[in-house]
């Protein structure tokens, strides 16, 4: 079936003690290893395979890679002829390059972000296990998000030059990954131009999304909560630990979610969300903002943009 | 009025004329945040946007965490480049803003359609 889910990202961080806390204390996530460079690996506790966050030691913030999981080892040999097929390198890493983890097929996006693809991960069980699980295991901290649901990549938009690098990466993941269209804003004159994209593997409303801007970059890292009560005790938690919300709860007119957006120590920024929207389906036609309902695509009870949300990120 | 009786200096943000007064186990940027005002453009807090970019130039200030390399090079924090959001302030305090909003969508495409 090719792409199943995403997998994990591996984001860049300025003080390592500081992050690790943040995701430990505040999205509830657990430290599994530490390898001999400094990097650490985190995952939910709804998780089953090893990892799902790569943090990384850096003197600046922003995205290393995203990586997604296919469901066959010979997946990757398929997915390596079709994207090498439409003109984009690529690189097998060997297994061990990540650790716990086998081949990784590597190549940049249209807009330069770095995707992995991989089949194999070390499996660990999720924290409630399979034979006769109780719904949330005991212990959580902060949020107590569930998993890594998508993430956000800002990608270099420059109509004047005919640069549109949301449009060319929603192309190339339609068309050679094999991902469904479920949204989209479309700006321009004509109302032609794709400044945004949401796009599923799953049957969620987004499992990878991309927003035009004048650089490559990393808007956010999403995690999933229950409901729009765990919402707001994820707001409580960030009060708590004196993290700096952006974005206070509201729902997005764009998947239906129920969002907040806060920033982690460095800066990444980090979003819990609930509420799946709807079920997304190839066959389910896809929903069109115009430029002049972007506001409310995006928050959907003001309808206004706010500052740091559309002009900020790492 | 809620009083806040924490010794405090003045922080002067030099293109808007606007002066908060900020204490010194908080950030610039925090200082301006607690009261509501505005002067220097707001992101994450915490050193990785590069957004509160600022010049010190006059004062003295201390660090609170590292700043992204990618926003503020060691030469320029050696000249007094600074984020606000990462600096606290030992006296008072005379700044200039030279980060900026990066302008993705709303701008961006207003001028398209207008063009």
């Amino acid at each position: 079936m090719g792409i199943m889910r995403i997998g994990h990202v591996s984001i860049k961080v300025m003080d390592m003690a500081a992050a690790l806390k943040h995701y430990e204390n505040v999205l509830g996530m657990k430290k599994m290893m530490e390898d001999k460079h400094g990097n650490v690996y985190l995952k939910c506790w709804d998780e089953w395979d090893k990892y799902s966050l790569i943090l990384t030691p850096s003197d600046q913030a922003g995205l290393n890679h995203v990586a997604y999981k296919v469901e066959k080892d010979s997946d990757l040999d398929d997915l390596q002829k079709k994207v090498e097929a439409y003109g984009i390198a690529t690189t097998i890493l060997e297994e061990g390059n990540l650790p716990s983890t086998g081949r990784l097929l590597q190549f940049n996006l249209p807009s330069g972000h770095e995707m992995r693809l991989y089949a194999m991960k070390e499996y660990v069980g999720t924290e409630v296990g399979t034979n006769n699980p109780d719904p949330w295991p005991d212990n959580l901290k902060g949020a107590g998000a569930h998993w890594l649901d998508h993430c956000l990549l800002m990608c270099e938009m420059n109509p004047e030059a005919g640069v549109n690098k949301v449009a060319e990466n929603t192309q190339f993941v339609i068309e050679v990954l094999d991902f469904f269209l479920t949204e989209q804003i479309l700006v321009g004159p004509a109302g032609d131009m794709q400044a945004a994209t949401w796009l599923a593997r799953t049957t969620t409303p987004h499992d990878l999304a991309f927003v035009a801007g004048p650089r490559m970059g990393l808007h956010h890292i999403a995690f999933f909560l229950d409901s729009w009560h765990d919402i707001l005790k994820s707001a409580d938690v960030m009060a708590k630990t004196k993290t700096k919300i952006d974005v206070a709860p509201t729902r997005h007119g764009i998947t239906r979610g129920e969002t907040i957006y806060f920033f982690g120590p460095g800066g990444n920024r980090n979003e819990t969300f609930a509420g799946l929207g709807y079920l997304a389906q190839r066959d389910r036609p896809v929903t069109t903002w115009d430029e002049s309902h972007m506001g409310s695509g995006i928050f959907y009870h003001t309808g206004e943009l706010v500052a740091s949300f559309s002009e900020v990120y790492t | 009025m809620f009083f806040d009786t924490r010794p405090k200096v003045a922080v002067h943000v030099a293109q808007t004329g606007e002066t908060f007064p900020c204490a010194h186990d908080e950030s610039l940027l925090q200082g301006m945040l607690r009261l509501g005002r505005k002067g220097i453009p707001v992101g994450c807090v915490n050193g990785g946007c590069g957004v509160c970019k600022v010049h010190s130039m006059e004062g003295q200030v201390k660090s609170l965490g590292p700043v992204s390399r990618a926003h503020v090079s060691a030469e320029e924090e050696a000249a007094g480049f600074t984020l606000a959001c990462r600096v606290a302030p030992v006296t008072a305090v005379r700044l200039e803003v030279t980060g900026k909003f990066e302008k993705p969508f709303r701008q961006g495409f207003a001028s398209t359609a207008g063009a």
